[in-house]
């Protein structure tokens, strides 16, 4: 009892100890206060159940309602009886606290800020963890079973921080997991009593046993290779718009699920990005020489935490589209017509094409909205999708642009484009407009402001978010990536009073033959588009074009960083297409990024980047196949035991028995050595198979003794099992010492009447382990696992032994004893 | 001298057949006393093992008319030495004496010129008496005057002895025991079986009444069959182990000598040709362990203090030896292969 109620307070305490990776998550610490007292709640109600000798299940129902009291304490919804006992309303208090944590986990970056949805969310998660750690630690008494809820909260951080994890928290963590299974293994070894060394000292419970020393270095360096690998390998690759959600893991697999009319595009694409790795998502071949940004999603809704996507609505594709403005003088149009092939990796509701788009080759059950320019569909998604389409090129003249006008107020768009005021943004764009006349002018001299000139720089590590205090952090900070600049210079537009907003899609890719370019997860791009009354929608990249790989300027928006001469007329690619994976011809701006991302210098060109969401599913996969190797492994091994032929009577060799000839005995001889290997095979077989089952078996204990008792024990009224495992213990004895090893009856029925009565008699849970983790191919593991690393030991000290003989002291006082 | 020698002996017998004699021998001591078949047929099983018995019980379990029964149930020379202070060794071996019409000295055979001698209550006779059938016991011989005459075949001595101590005996030193190849108590018939004894022994004495079932010739013909029972090598291996673990045992200070370990080996053949089996199991060995081991050995004094009886220790030892890795490991084993358990039980060898 005493020991049980001291496993359940290192349970609790390595359950909050596990939780100390959520601390990068939160700005704040209330979490940590309210998660202590839920798992404080959940410890003392199950250190009274168990008072009570409540049974196992009754243990988990009263920490179950430990932890609805304490969340109700904790998260009120104002009609609670005595202020802890919840009423219906506070089960729909809790329900509307978990919605909106889903909300608040798109709206809000890391570190959140202490809201209750999300507080509610971390204190439930952390009390359901500690109910499940103590259920196992205590309960089942299965300490080591308990990490995989502890190790919940680790995905947790890694999940949202792609590219740099903080170690320290999971150190903490890893250290409450190794107390915890301490904690564990010091009190299985009191319940043998008291130890005592060999002077008779008597050895105080937390003093590990020598013979333990071995298992804990390699417990050490275990958690030691489990805490610094995903450190080492180079971070998330991440690219640009994962930074646009406010990411805490959630986006990828719930939003971007939904059809196109709620999709989260910053997080679907988050859940794109996460994948570390390179992955080709898009190829397109097109008959423009010098194609200007894929697009494929826009985001206009402008709210003081950032931009954001509205449903896009629209008209089948199955018609033509005209130009969304009409011609004039200054804009050049020409109709080009492009092929896109979407691989499996990139799944949304949308579909990339280049903007203005006029006639699609496309099923009916795509919709284009030409005024957001997205091609979109509730009922299908992009993965695997190939489709033609024809658009139109449109460039612009400055002069031309110059003329466009003020948008009326009363236009439509106005009202869609407005942007919170925020003052020092107000202040800047003042500023920077001041003196300009024409709507062009203004938009050039905010879009100017971003020139490395001015102290801009791109650097992917800073945290990426649109809402208005991180618009100002980042105008004042001058470091960003595209997400920032896209964003930034839409809100100072629209500061402006001019309409803007933020697209999305991939930058010019690598061209891998002829007229195709491939597009990668590293093409994923966000630029601005600026609307002129007259013009339509006019795009401005004001990311460095250094940050970008497959970089395109325009003579309306050119590169501000390139020299005066460079700036051809016309659209003009100012880095080229850049090699994401080949790297044949690495360009500085491809270095630069490729810094940017890998977090090291990319030396040969050939970089291998492993992100750790992929580590994450290489190490799922790896538990996945060592989870079912041991029973795949079993069955093999039956099958193989099974498939010798087991002697099924005596041969005629040995019922003449005599040795007349040679020959005829050899035979016999021969006939003796199958039937040996067959009871052998079988009697392996079977104690396999009652490890397998939980029956004991004894190193002591003749064949003939393990039978009998199984009959005796086991089987009792089975007759035919009985006569079956006495069957077996007899083909062994046979075999092993007897000169005719020939039992005269099939084993392998007898093999499977035993089996049958070992699933009949025992419970679900031993047969769901023997089936699904065979406890002898476990134990067979951890044999090999043991006897690896005595050897390691043993050779060790050998090798010790040998340099200890050639130490300098050993050599001096061998030559001068004492 | 009408002593065959073993050679006139023939080869194996069918099993059923030394069965069937094994069993008739059983069953006809069982009409004399009850409910004491195991202790019955161990000891049969050392006749057939050429060893010799030491009942050892308290007064008035039948240990006199086991030893008795056997020897009636099988038809030939059978000798009573009932031990007392007074005995001397010549009653034993026998002695010389000058024959007045030959003028000359001539033999006189002693009680253990017989196939079977049943020594009664052993510890009451001198040591130097006791020495004397002991000697015989191992020699299988008798010099007397510089003769050396051969004992008879079978041979065996059925000694029966007191445990509770008493006025004026000399209770075998332990390291004579190790002459005897085993040890067994009587133990007291349970209750069913007393009843019957109540019944059939009541007015007349069975054991009158008992006729032999088989003779010395057949007797040396089983013992033949017994020598030639399979022993796998794993067997001889475990054997070897039992017996050194006792020499290794920190209870015991004095462990089973070489001497044990043929005995132990011969008897489990005998058990094993009894049963009808042409090869020995390790059951046998792990049955035989404390009769034939356990009165061999000596405990240390912690062990006595602690009331840790020979029998105990034996059976502990027997009950945690692993038994050898008998096959050559078959393919299908893949169980690890270090083998702690074995390890402590290795001789330790310098
Ligand atoms: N198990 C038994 N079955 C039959 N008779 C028994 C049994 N145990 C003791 N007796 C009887 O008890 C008496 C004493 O036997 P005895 O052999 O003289 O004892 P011990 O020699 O052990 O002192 C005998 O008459 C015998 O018939
Ligand atoms: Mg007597």
């Amino acid at each position: 009892m005493i020991s049980q109620r001291n496993l359940g307070l290192v349970a609790a305490a390595a359950t909050l100890l596990a939780a100390a990776p959520l601390s990068a998550i939160f700005d704040r610490s209330t979490w940590l206060f309210q998660s202590t007292i839920a798992v404080a709640v959940v410890a003392a109600v199950a250190a009274l159940a168990r008072l009570g000798r409540a049974p196992r299940w009754g243990q988990v129902l009263a920490m179950l309602g430990g932890l609805l009291l304490a969340l109700t304490w904790l998260f009120p919804s104002g009609a609670e009886l005595l202020g802890v006992v919840p009423t219906p309303a506070t089960i729909g208090h809790f329900g509307a606290l978990a919605e909106a944590s889903l909300v608040d986990m798109r709206t809000h970056r890391v570190r959140v800020p202490d809201t209750d949805p999300l507080l509610f969310l971390t204190v439930l998660s952390i009390g359901g963890i500690a109910v499940l750690v103590d259920l196992m630690t205590v309960g089942l008494r299965r300490p080591a079973l308990a990490g995989l809820p502890m190790l919940a909260v680790y995905s947790v951080p890694v999940a949202v921080y792609v590219d740099s994890v903080p170690p320290l928290p999971f150190v903490i963590g890893a250290a409450g997991y190794l107390w915890l299974l301490a904690a564990d293994n010091v009190d299985r070894v009191r319940r043998f009593g008291r130890r005592f060394t060999g002077d008779g000292r008597g050895v105080d419970g937390w003093e590990a046993s020598p013979l333990a020393a071995a298992g804990r270095r390699l417990a050490a360096v275990g958690v030691a290779v489990a805490v610094l690998l995903p450190l080492a390998v180079p971070g998330m690759t991440g690219d640009l718009l994962d930074r646009f959600g406010s990411g805490t893991g959630e986006g990828a697999g719930g939003a971007g699920r939904g059809t196109a009319s709620q999709v989260d595009l910053f997080s679907a694409l988050q859940g794109q990005l996460n994948q570390g790795e390179v992955t080709d998502m898009v190829k397109v071949t097109t008959n423009e020489s010098e194609p200007f940004y894929l697009r494929f999603g826009t985001a206009d809704q402008l709210r003081s935490d950032g931009f954001r996507a509205r449903p896009p609505s629209g008209t089948a594709v199955n018609r033509e589209f005209g130009p969304t403005v009409p011609d004039r003088e200054g804009i050049t149009r020409s109709r080009y017509r492009a092929t896109v092939e979407v691989t499996e990796s990139f799944d949304m509701p949308l579909l990339p094409v280049y903007a203005e788009p006029v006639q699609f080759k496309l099923n009916g059950r795509w919709s284009y909205d030409p005024n957001q320019q997205v091609l979109f569909s509730n009922r299908e998604r992009s993965s695997s999708k190939r489709y033609e389409f024809e658009y139109v090129r449109s460039t612009y003249s400055p002069t031309a642009l110059r003329q466009a006008r003020p948008l009326p107020t009363e236009h439509s768009l106005r009202r869609q484009t407005a942007a919170p005021t925020v003052p020092e943004v107000e202040a800047l764009v003042d500023e920077l407009t001041q003196g300009q006349s024409t709507e062009f002018d203004k938009v050039r001299a905010i879009y100017d402001h971003f020139a490395t000139e001015n102290g801009f720089s791109y650097a992917l590590s800073t945290e990426g978010g649109t809402g208005g205090q991180e618009i100002v952090d980042f105008l004042t900070n001058k470091v960003g990536f595209c997400q920032q600049y896209a964003a930034a210079m839409a809100w100072l537009v629209r500061a402006a009073d001019i309409p803007a907003r933020v697209a999305f899609g991939f930058s010019t890719g690598t061209k891998s033959d002829g007229d195709t370019y491939v597009l990668t997860n590293r093409n994923l791009h966000a630029w601005t588009e600026v609307y002129f009354d007259g013009f339509g929608w006019v795009p401005f990249d004001a990311t460095p074009a250094y940050g970008v790989s497959g970089s395109v300027r325009s003579d309306w928006a050119p590169d501000l960083d390139a020299e005066e001469e460079e700036v051809t007329p016309g659209p003009s690619t100012t880095a080229g297409p850049a090699g994401s994976g080949s790297g044949t011809n690495p360009n500085q701006a491809e270095e630069g990024l490729e810094e940017e991302l890998s977090g090291q210098p990319s030396g040969t060109g050939t970089p291998t980047r492993t992100g750790s969401s992929w580590l994450w599913a290489v190490g799922a996969l790896a538990l996945l196949l060592l989870l079912t190797a041991p029973a795949l492994q079993r069955s093999a091994l039956r099958r193989r035991r099974s498939g010798r032929r087991m002697p099924s009577a005596v041969p005629a060799g040995v019922a003449t028995g005599g040795a007349s000839s040679g020959d005829h005995r050899m035979m016999v001889l021969a006939d003796a050595d199958r039937a040996r290997a067959d009871a052998h095979a079988a009697w392996d077989e079977l104690l396999d198979t009652l490890v397998d089952f939980r029956q004991q078996i004894n190193g002591a204990e003749t064949p003939r003794a393990t039978a009998s008792r199984l009959a005796r024990d086991t089987f009792r009224a089975d007759t035919e099992a009985t006569s079956a495992v006495r069957l077996l213990g007899r083909a062994e004895e046979l075999a092993r010492y007897a000169p005719d090893p020939h039992p005269g009856e099939p084993l392998l029925p007898a093999l499977r009447r035993v089996r049958a009565a070992l699933v009949a008699g025992s419970d679900r849970r031993t047969r769901l382990l023997a089936a699904a983790l065979p406890p002898s191919m476990v134990l067979r593991w951890r044999g090999a696992v043991a006897d690896a690393s005595a050897r390691l030991m043993s050779s060790y000290g050998r090798f010790r032994a040998a340099t200890l003989r050639w130490s300098p002291r050993r050599l001096l006082t061998d030559r001068h004893p004492r | 001298m009408t002593q065959q020698t073993r050679d006139e002996v023939g080869g194996l017998l069918p099993h059923d057949e030394f069965r069937a004699v094994g069993d008739a021998i059983v069953t006809n001591i069982e009409q004399v006393i009850e409910g004491k078949t195991a202790t019955v047929q161990l000891a049969l099983a050392v006749l057939l093992a050429e060893g010799h018995l030491l009942i050892e019980d308290v007064p008035g379990v039948g240990k006199t008319k086991l030893a008795k029964a056997l020897a009636r149930s099988i038809d030939c020379s059978v000798r009573r030495i009932q031990f007392t202070p007074d005995l001397l060794p010549s009653d034993v071996t026998g002695v010389s004496v000058y024959n007045q019409e030959t003028h000359d000295f001539e033999f006189r055979p002693g009680a253990v010129f017989a196939n079977l001698v049943v020594g009664d209550e052993i510890n009451r006779a001198s040591p130097k008496t006791q020495s004397a059938l002991l000697e015989c016991m191992e020699e299988r011989q008798v010099t007397v005057d510089g003769v050396t005459y051969p004992l008879q075949t079978p041979f065996m001595v059925v000694a029966t002895q007191n445990p509770i101590e008493m006025e004026g005996t000399y209770p075998l030193p332990e390291a004579q025991r190790d002459r005897f190849t085993a040890r067994i108590a009587m133990g007291y018939p349970d209750a069913g079986a007393e009843l019957a004894m109540l019944d059939g022994h009541g007015a007349t004495d069975p054991l009158e009444s008992l006729r032999p079932v088989s003779d010395a010739s057949t007797v040396r013909r089983l013992i033949t069959h017994v020598r030639q029972i399979h022993v796998a090598d794993a067997l001889k291996r475990y054997a070897v182990e039992l017996v050194t673990a006792t020499r290794e045992a920190p209870d015991l200070r004095l462990g089973a000598s070489p001497r044990a370990t043929l005995q132990l080996l011969r008897t489990a053949r005998a058990v094993a040709a009894l049963e009808g089996r042409d090869y020995v199991l390790p059951d046998d060995l792990q049955a035989l362990a404390v009769p034939v081991l356990a009165h061999r050995i000596i405990p240390t004094a912690d062990a006595q203090l602690a009331r840790r009886t020979t029998d105990t220790i034996v059976a502990d030892l027997v009950h945690r030896l692993p038994l050898p890795q008998e096959h050559r490991r078959s393919s299908y084993d893949t169980r690890p292969t270090t083998d702690s358990g074995r390890a402590r039980y290795e001789p330790r060898r310098a």
